[in-house]
């Protein structure tokens, strides 16, 4: 894109991405046909009652004045209220943000592994297994989560009885008190990100281990994980760490299909519902929240790679 | 603070340490299935059909979810309620008495009724609480159409004087379900304000289900359990997959293919409520060609109901007779069954001039379990006839501001509502959502006749001829009716009879039945 001094260009550059994606949000938001009107009033309230509704949300603002509006509740901490709920949206969040956290994080936990592993194999496995395992990315990266649940619940639940088929929380506690009832959503996260990861990463890897240096490695006889983790890593380490950061933004804004099938209330069961309520200020503040996860992992991953392989 | 925190991190590394187990494929490692905690049996578990990003505070409002309403039935008192046979119940309210004109009635409240404030309960609350249902109509329904509310007036601390705009004789099913009481003058609503209902909302809540406590000072049948643990889940399969792993004690509805393999399986009881949900089909009787009575009668003739009923709802329901409200106590009982004849049908069509057939759009949507089968088979055999629908799958989110009210043709929704409320939604003239456009003057005026009719009895059968002449000459095939189908753990008692509002009255719910 564009390039700024360091390191005051980074701040810079965050606010910069977060502006653009506030408009994109705000843009997509209000082009949804209908809204919370509609829905407040069931399809069944009259013309008069529903202009009443929207003057009462003040939907009936201009959408510059709207922005604006939401703009300046973001930056000053009152981000807006719920138009079907009227709770704080600060509220709702704070609710749920514990457990797409803890989903997301153990997803990213077991993914990270995961992915490096599969990109490995794929590059450098054994010669007979690799189409295998490219095959398995490849169709691991495609798999809806709705799938991998269904076949994690009928293997992991059904058949074997090992995890519950959904995960009722106890109420009013933290979800890491049942880590068992997590086990299920995370994986479904966790297995096809990593095969996703791995799709993008065994390129990176590829281009690596095609250096002479690491081929002098390999012909001086060092074992392939002293190899892996002493010539591969370091060198992918950037592009590694910002994909990691894109995932873990995907997993904190992708966890709805997961906690709908689960039942779980989370900030991706929030977003989706509030999408179909037309409940724009938690629709915007939510994938506002969601973005602003990748934009702080890519510039962790930004200061975190080392300045002689940035791209 | 710090053993907390590091409770917190051993607790989040054995977490990744039995999913790192499990993904090397050691899930015999893992614990069992959830059971019930210990000394769980003075709580009920229950997984209501909603959405925990819908949970609304405000009782007054729309109620998006059936987990709503069983939240506010717990925490808040009501005037009226619906008995499981259909007749009207006190509640909150212990008498409602008309003057001769049917215009005046003087509505008693209990004196024995506390909010969890400790303020008793007064009839100016209650005046309050409906004259706040009337200021949110466009979020309700209209629910308090029918009265005066600026004309009524409190009369002493247990009774108030409620005005309606015509003689109406129906007063208490008018106050049944949805009239929470709250305190006059309540008007934060973003936290659920004192309530006198059976129970009260504990600490313990939050996103993922709400727990509440017996009020042991309530003035009604003490409520058997202790605890009630209300969960909004919106998927119906995960709900019964709830149930079945034994994370919770009801499972509010649950898909028939699921109740259908849970027949034979003793750990589990079926309960089916007759009648909840009909999805009527729509014709618009303003435009061609359901403006000619005989293309209307024609579709009504030309339905496999039976087939509708075993495809759609598994056979969990009974087959309709057109009759948009079958479950009302004043539903007329005595009618014979229409069937089809395809004979008589298409001579219909022919005589309406349609004899070489008609293309028309069948819309339909996801938004409730089979509703887009059900357009998919009626349009198969309204094929039988002449009749070319296209049957156009829309959006379940817009479906009832696109669709409902605006199309001449499609599915329509009905969740268990008596005849007067859906005389009030989706039979007023001139309103959006008549949908059927019926407007009858006669017939309008028969209602009025009926609801100024102080006997019981002949109101009833005034009534109930009016339901015959809309399933003759109106605009609705109502083709069955499914019932409502929750799994309850054996031994489970208590759970409400009735549909609609009767459902979300849950208090008497016990594990020890």
């Amino acid at each position: 894109m564009f390039q700024l001094p360091r390191p005051a260009g980074v701040p810079v550059r965050a606010a910069l991405l977060l502006a653009a994606a506030s408009v994109v949000i705000f843009l997509c938001t209000a082009a949804l046909p209908g809204d919370a009107a509609d829905v407040l009033g069931g399809g069944r309230a009259t013309a008069e009652e529903l202009a009443r509704l929207r003057a009462e949300q003040g939907l009936d603002r201009p959408l510059p004045v709207r922005y604006l509006d939401w703009l300046s509740g973001v930056l000053t901490g009152e981000p807006g209220v719920s138009l079907i709920t009227g709770r704080p949206v600060a509220e709702l969040v704070a609710e749920r943000a514990a457990v797409t956290l803890a989903l997301a994080v153990a997803a990213l936990a077991l993914g990270l592994p995961l992915t490096t592993a599969l990109a490995w194999a794929a590059v450098r496995g054994p010669r007979w297994a690799r189409p295998a395992v490219n095959t398995l990315i490849v169709t691991g990266a495609a798999l809806p989560q709705a799938v991998v649940a269904a076949a994690l619940v009928a293997w992991l639940s059904t058949a074997w009885g090992a995890f519950p088929p959904v995960s009722m929380l106890p109420a009013g506690e933290p979800p890491w008190h049942r880590p068992d009832l997590l086990v299920l959503p995370v994986l479904t996260l966790a297995l096809p990100t990593a095969a996703y990861g791995a799709a993008l990463l065994r390129g990176a890897i590829a281009d690596v281990v095609a250096q002479p240096y690491v081929r002098d490695a390999e012909l001086r006889g060092l074992s392939p994980v002293t190899v892996l983790f002493r010539y591969v890593l370091p060198m992918v380490a950037a592009p590694a760490t910002r994909l990691f950061a894109v995932l873990l933004g995907g997993l904190v804004a992708g966890t709805a299909v997961v906690e709908i099938l689960f039942g779980l209330a989370g900030l991706g069961e929030l977003l989706v519902t509030a999408i179909s309520t037309r409940d724009v200020p938690v629709v915007q503040n939510v994938a506002l929240l969601a973005a602003a996860v990748v934009v702080a992992g890519l510039l962790v991953a930004d200061a975190a790679a080392p300045e002689a392989v940035r791209s | 603070m710090r053993s907390q925190f590091r409770r917190r991190t051993a607790a989040v590394v054995t977490a990744v340490a039995v999913l790192a187990g499990c993904a090397g494929n050691a899930p015999a490692a893992a614990p069992a299935p959830a059971g019930p905690p210990a000394a769980a049996n003075d709580t009920v578990r229950y997984a209501a059909p909603g959405s925990p990003s819908n949970a609304v505070t405000d009782p007054h409002g729309l109620l998006p979810g059936e987990s709503d309403m069983v939240r506010m039935a717990l925490t808040y008192d009501v005037l009226t309620v619906p008995g499981a046979d259909g007749s009207t119940r006190p509640r909150l309210a212990t008498e409602w008495r008309p003057d001769k004109t049917l215009t005046r009635w003087r509505i008693t409240v209990r004196d024995d009724a506390t909010f969890s404030d400790g303020r008793p309960v007064r009839a100016a609350d209650a005046l309050f609480s409906l004259r706040r249902m009337g200021e949110k109509a466009a979020e309700n329904f209209g629910r308090m159409a029918m009265f005066d509310l600026g004309a009524s007036k409190v009369i002493d601390d247990t009774a108030f004087e409620l005005v309606t705009r015509k003689p109406y004789a129906e007063v208490g099913r008018a106050l049944e379900g949805a009239t929470f009481v709250v305190p006059e003058g309540s008007d934060d609503f973003g936290e659920p304000v004192p309530g006198s209902g059976p129970f009260r909302p504990t600490a313990r809540g939050g996103a993922q289900a709400v727990v509440y406590e017996r009020n042991d000072d309530w003035w009604g049948p003490a409520p058997p359990s202790r605890f009630i643990e209300v969960r909004a889940v919106p998927d119906p399969q995960s709900r019964a997959q709830a149930l079945l792993s034994g994370q919770v004690d009801l499972a509010g509805g649950v898909p028939a293919t699921l109740a259908k393999q849970q027949e034979g399986n003793s750990a589990v009881r079926l309960l089916r409520r007759p009648g909840a949900t009909l999805y009527p089909l729509v014709m618009r009787m303003d435009t061609e060609p359901f403006d000619d009575h005989r293309v209307r009668e024609a579709v009504r003739l030309a339905l496999d109901r039976r087939q509708l009923l075993d495809t759609v709802f598994l056979g969990y329901g009974e087959i309709g007779n057109d009759l948009i409200t079958p479950k009302d106590a004043s539903s007329p009982r005595d009618l014979p069954q229409r069937t089809r004849d395809l004979g008589r049908a298409r001579k219909l069509m022919a005589d309406a001039g349609l004899a070489g057939g008609v293309d028309l759009t069948l819309h339909t949507t996801t938004a409730y379990p089979g509703m887009d089968s059900a357009a998919t088979l009626i349009s198969q055999q309204l094929a039988g006839i002449g009749i070319r629908a296209e049957v156009s799958l829309e959006p379940a989110d817009t479906y009832f501001s696109e669709i409902y009210g605006r199309k001449p043709f499609y599915l329509s929704y009905l969740g268990g509502i008596p005849f007067l409320d859906v005389v009030r939604v989706a039979l007023t003239p001139g309103s959006p959502t008549n949908e059927t456009a019926w407007k009858d003057p006669a017939w309008f005026a028969g209602l009025d006749e009926a609801l100024a009719e102080a006997d019981d009895a002949r109101r009833s059968s005034l009534l109930a001829d009016l339901q015959t002449e809309l399933r003759d000459q109106g605009g609705y095939a109502v083709w069955a009716l499914s019932d409502r189908l929750d799994l309850a753990r054996a031994g489970l008692s208590g759970v409400p009879e009735g549909i609609g509002f009767a459902s979300a009255f849950i208090d008497q719910v016990s594990l020890d039945g």
